[in-house]
């Protein structure tokens, strides 16, 4: 009751406080609604496609031959002994669904049951209902659900227009048709066909030009199989590979994603964490006198720490509760940048709406509530602390204060010591090095009290010499508001520092890319297909508009570039085979001798990108690294390893001679042409888009327009980072409002004597003007150094065990010099209430009694 | 002999919730130049009301309030405010010194506000700290202080810019007897020799006993007792 009725009393410090709380659980939540939602989705896709597979036989891009299958069902060593099914599976999309990435799951009806029960109720199909899908072909079938969703309804009898489909498969598009609906029968069966296109297996193999291939054969062998003689028996370019951990890997690239992305979250709720401390503490030292009577009343120590916590717990719930529905609303727009990054920067994957998991609320609902308990924990024992009858006084509390602040030096200089050894462990582990940057970033704002009344000592003198009283006053009075205000600078010093250090990675990202863009893109113009992801290369290019490019009058030479996905040990990886680049820049290639990678790829040698060479741990150019060609595992030299910032899967960079000699493949996905010196590349690229008109999604970009494409999708990228570091920055701004209004209801009766004593309203409103600036002025500062610290630590640390790239350090100054600007402006503009109530004071109040 | 400060047809009343209380009607008043005058009154009979009224924190319903021949009533906020921190001193019930400034920063403060130079400030201050008998705790807190040594740093505060007017508001009442006779004599001391108009509010006869004339302020009115 006496604890409600405390909140109620100070309104606008108990909104702040909830607000504070809300924020940093509503960032939290936002963000692991968005990753629970990609994660979801991706996991869904790939159950629902999986279904109860153990194991699959899959050759890379080159697909496995269907006659594998046939073998495996209609040998005696096989037959019988597990259960098999065949699939073709592409990445479709299509106006009439939305445009959103679906999976075009090409089955043998027959062999199905077993696997995808869903796609007919557990009983197999009912195949009165897909005879057309297997005798007509462009026959294909959506969950009822999905055609109700996108007002689709099938033909009855004989196709038509009605229930056509233009499916966009690798750069061609396709008529399809809606031949009937599949009733999931449960929840799961939903969700798992809700993006799902499915076919039959030869209608699959038309609509993606593979005819005679199959992308995988799903196996289900039973638990104690011996797979040696499976696995011994493949033709050579096929390989076993149990499906679970297929997914795994894949799911487990987006892993430093999602951890960066939560990490970043955390920090807000730490701010709100500060803040909460912040304003408890003030609550609690305003009403110690309070408390001494209580205890002199006979309420026991715990009595009033548990008031005071359940003061805590109140704004924590309500907190929490508000910051839920924030959450939920924050992760609306989440999903979708996250789900935009990880579709360039991963792999395909389309999320239909936000999954509100209950642990996710949970999640962020205790949290809110246990950071605010915890938070207040010390100021509740403070006030348990107080002895009947005893007011500790102001000047008391800041002394107490002022040993406070060596100790929180002290204590801030070993935390920031011990997370650099946390983070000098050499690990990929992400926990490790974001609990060692936390310890570096907490330890540093430990130290904020302590350079504040250092830097206040220090202007002392100067100020009031040039700015006569307020200039003396206010740097004196920053010094013994340190109770008061410490806390709150300190997590305005943390945010602004973010600032710097977000900016100044996100600067150098940006400028490493742009070089390593300017490297790679020599050629005039680029000519590729355009598929379902923006940053990678996957559609093939028709041989006739190769042909087309390739000899065009003005230009002078080409190169061209093969993308398939091979299979290593490792999970499968994307292999970029392409015309040797004799220009290879020292900073393109990381390791290796630039003068001779060239011959050494002519000679079969392949090139690593720093991405994959991390994860692998692969940094001996002595090694090789096998592959699983059409021929079998094959052995690859490794002549080096190279920047690449297009992918954190890892790419394989090879000769497309020895890729055409060992893959048998002719298809390309990309030619770029370098024009004669007297050529216009506008005009040819409007020549050559004429001549490329008949050949669908065929693009013709100069590389200028090409550079600004992969520029924007890298803006993207950070869109969510610049968005949180926005809210903690709010966060912080909050905190500081919130205790310099605490301040101020404190300092009134000072302000009264002040008053009395003959200073005048403006005055005393310059004077708080001036006190505030000079808090954001050391928050800001101190802010200066942190920020680069983080910057390093983002840099080549958290990024480089994160995604494997190497950054150069970019250093300008605007971003120090806008950070300071920030902590002076924020703490100025969260002065400006502040300083209107105090002109509102009225003295004689503020005078009477104590 | 001149007229140092009058008032007259002062009035002020208060609302406490919906109920208007009126606390000064038509007072009316004259205090000569080195007069020390103590105005005795009930607990909520005005008395600090009045002093406010004087010092131009609180203005008036109506009448007028005459200073050293200006009319503080009249002017506007910010020139009262500069009116009283050139003219006046001010002694609290509660000492009211800062608490996060040392006894040397608390005695200084009215000169700083007066733009007093640092150095002459500090020697000056000094100078009064050493009449109160403090001269050796211009570093220490207030809070390190007893409540006599407060109210002694409080005198030297409201002596030190060479006030015309020293308005002092209940200056013993939270001190035992003998300190508040210590401080009493003091203050009549230093405003003696400095020839200072003081105008106290209390309800101590041992306090009263050391002014030149006693008022009582009874139903908004100014009687004299002595």
């Amino acid at each position: 009751m006496l604890s409600l009725r405390t909140l109620l009393r100070h309104p606008i410090q108990f909104a702040l406080m909830t607000l504070g709380i809300a924020l940093g659980v509503a960032v939290m939540v936002g963000i692991d609604l968005a990753n629970a939602s990609a994660e979801r989705a991706f996991d869904l896709s790939a159950s629902a496609v999986t279904g109860r597979a153990t194991h699959a036989i899959v050759a890379g891009s080159g697909g496995v031959d269907e006659t594998l299958y046939v073998r495996l069902r209609t040998d005696p060593q096989w037959r019988g002994q597990f259960e098999s099914a065949p699939t073709v599976r592409a990445f479709v999309a299509s106006p009439q669904l939305g445009e959103i990435p679906f999976t075009l799951l090409g089955i043998d009806p027959f062999a199905e049951a077993p696997f995808r029960s869903y796609l007919g109720g557990g009983q197999g199909f009912d195949f009165q209902s897909i005879a057309p899908l297997l005798t007509q072909s462009g026959a294909i079938l959506l969950s009822a659900p999905t055609a109700e969703r996108y007002n689709l309804t099938p033909c009855m009898d004989e196709f038509n227009d009605s229930c056509r489909l233009e499916l966009s498969i690798n750069g061609k598009t396709r008529s399809a048709y809606l031949i009937g609906l599949l009733e999931p029968s449960n929840d799961f069966a939903r969700r798992a066909l809700d993006t799902l296109v499915i076919t039959d297996i030869a209608t699959a193999q038309s609509l993606t030009d593979t005819a005679g291939e199959l992308t995988q054969i799903d196996l289900i062998l039973p638990e104690d199989y011996d797979t040696a003689a499976l696995t011994a028996a493949l033709p050579a370019g096929n390989l076993l590979v149990a499906s679970a951990t297929r997914n795994d890997q894949v799911n487990t690239m987006t892993a430093a994603f999602r951890v960066n992305l939560t990490a970043l979250s955390l920090l807000a709720l730490l701010v709100g964490l500060f803040l909460i401390y912040n304003t408890m503490t003030f609550s609690v030292v305003q009403r110690r006198a309070m408390f001494g009577a209580l205890r002199s009343l006979g309420y026991t120590r715990e009595q009033v720490f548990g008031m005071v916590l359940g003061e805590a717990a109140l704004v924590g719930a309500l907190g929490a509760c508000i910051g839920l529905g924030l959450g939920i609303l924050l992760g609306q727009g989440a999903v979708q940048m996250v789900t935009q990054t990880i579709n360039d920067l991963f792999f395909v994957v389309s999320v239909r709406g936000v999954q509100i998991p209950a642990s996710s609320l949970l999640k962020g609902g205790l949290a809110g509530l246990f950071a605010s308990l915890l938070a207040a924990a010390p100021p509740a024992w403070e006030a348990a602390s107080v002895p009947p009858r005893l007011a500790l006084s102001r000047a008391g509390l800041e002394s107490k204060a002022g040993v406070a602040v060596n100790l929180a030096a002290v204590l801030g200089i070993l935390a920031a010591l011990a997370g650099g050894l946390i983070l000098a462990i050499p690990t990929r582990d992400l926990i490790v090095s974001f609990t060692g940057t936390f310890a570096v970033i907490i330890g540093l704002a430990a130290l904020t009290p302590f350079v504040t009344v250092t830097l206040m000592r220090l202007l002392n003198d100067p100020l009031a010499a040039l700015f006569g009283l307020m200039g003396r006053l206010a740097p004196r009075n920053v010094i013994r508001s340190q109770s008061r205000t410490a806390v709150a600078v300190a997590a305005l010093m943390i945010a602004v520092s973010v600032t710097i250090g977000v900016q100044v990675m996100i600067a150098s990202f940006r400028t490493t890319v742009t070089l390593w863009l300017d490297q790679t893109l020599q050629g005039d113009l680029y000519i590729a297909a355009q598929g379902l992801s923006a940053a990678r290369l996957d559609t093939p290019l028709a041989p006739e508009a190769v042909a087309i490019a390739r000899s065009h009058p003005l230009a002078q030479s080409s190169a061209v570039v093969r993308v398939v996905s091979v299979e290593t040990e490792f999970g499968s990886v994307d292999l970029v085979a392409a015309t040797p680049d004799p220009l290879l820049d020292a900073r393109i290639l990381l390791e290796g001798n630039p003068e001779h990678v060239v011959r050494e790829m002519k000679e079969g040698a392949i090139l690593l990108s720093e991405p994959l060479a991390a994860r692998l741990g692969i940094d001996s150019l002595n090694e090789t690294f096998p592959l699983l060609t059409p021929e079998g595992w094959v052995q690859f030299p490794v002549a080096g390893i190279y920047a690449d910032y297009a992918s954190t899967r890892g790419t394989i960079r090879m000769d497309i001679d020895v890729y055409r000699s060992l893959w048998k493949d002719d298809t390309l996905n990309g030619v770029s042409l370098t024009l004669l010196s007297s050529a216009d590349v506008d005009s040819v690229t409007a020549d050559l888009r004429g001549q490329l008109i008949g050949f669908e999604r065929v693009q013709v970009n100069p590389s200028g327009a090409l550079r600004d494409d992969a520029i924007k999708i890298f803006d993207r990228t950070f869109a969510i980072t610049t968005a949180m570091q926005l809210v903690t920055t709010l966060v912080a701004f909050i905190g500081v409002l919130s205790s310099l209004l605490a301040l101020q209801l404190e300092k009134a009766r000072e302000m009264g004597i002040l008053r009395a004593l003959g200073l005048t309203l403006a005055e005393m409103r310059r004077l708080t003007f001036w006190e505030t600036g000079l808090l954001g002025a050391s928050a800001g500062l101190l802010a200066l150094p942190t920020g680069y610290i983080l910057a390093w630590i983002l840099i080549f640390i958290i990024n480089q065990r994160s995604f494997g790239w190497t950054l150069q350090m970019q250093m300008e100054p605007l971003p120090f010099a806008q950070a300071f600007v920030l902590a002076v402006s924020a703490a100025l503009l969260a002065a400006v209430y502040p300083a209107w109530r105090l002109s509102r004071m009225q003295t004689a109040e503020a005078l009477r009694g104590e | 002999m001149t007229i140092f400060l009058r008032f007259h047809d002062l009035t002020k009343s208060y609302y406490e919730g919906n109920v208007k209380r009126l606390v000064l009607q038509n007072a009316h008043a004259e205090f000569q130049p080195g007069e020390m005058t103590a105005i005795l009154g009930k607990s909520g009979s005005g008395k600090s009301t009045l002093l406010n009224l004087i010092s131009g924190i609180d203005a008036p319903d109506s009448g007028q309030i005459w200073v050293d021949g200006r009319n503080l009533a009249s002017l506007p906020e910010r020139e009262r405010t500069l009116f009283r921190r050139a003219r006046i001193g001010f002694i609290f019930q509660f000492f009211n010194l800062i608490p996060t400034l040392t006894v040397g920063e608390n005695v200084s403060l009215p000169l700083e506000l007066n733009r007093v130079p640092r150095p002459q400030a500090q020697k000056k201050a000094k100078d009064f700290l050493d009449s109160v008998g403090l001269a050796d705790r211009w570093t220490t807190f207030p809070e390190k202080l007893s409540g006599g040594e407060q109210q002694r740093v409080a005198l030297a505060r409201a002596l030190v810019h060479d006030p015309l007017l020293i308005l002092a508001d209940e200056p013993t009442g939270n001190l035992d007897e003998e300190t508040g006779a210590q401080v009493m004599s003091l203050l009549a001391k230093l405003t003696r020799e400095q020839d200072r108009t003081l105008l106290m509010v209390t309800h101590s006869a041992e306090a009263a006993s050391y002014a030149d004339r006693v008022l009582r302020l009874s139903h908004g009115q100014l009687v004299a007792e002595r």
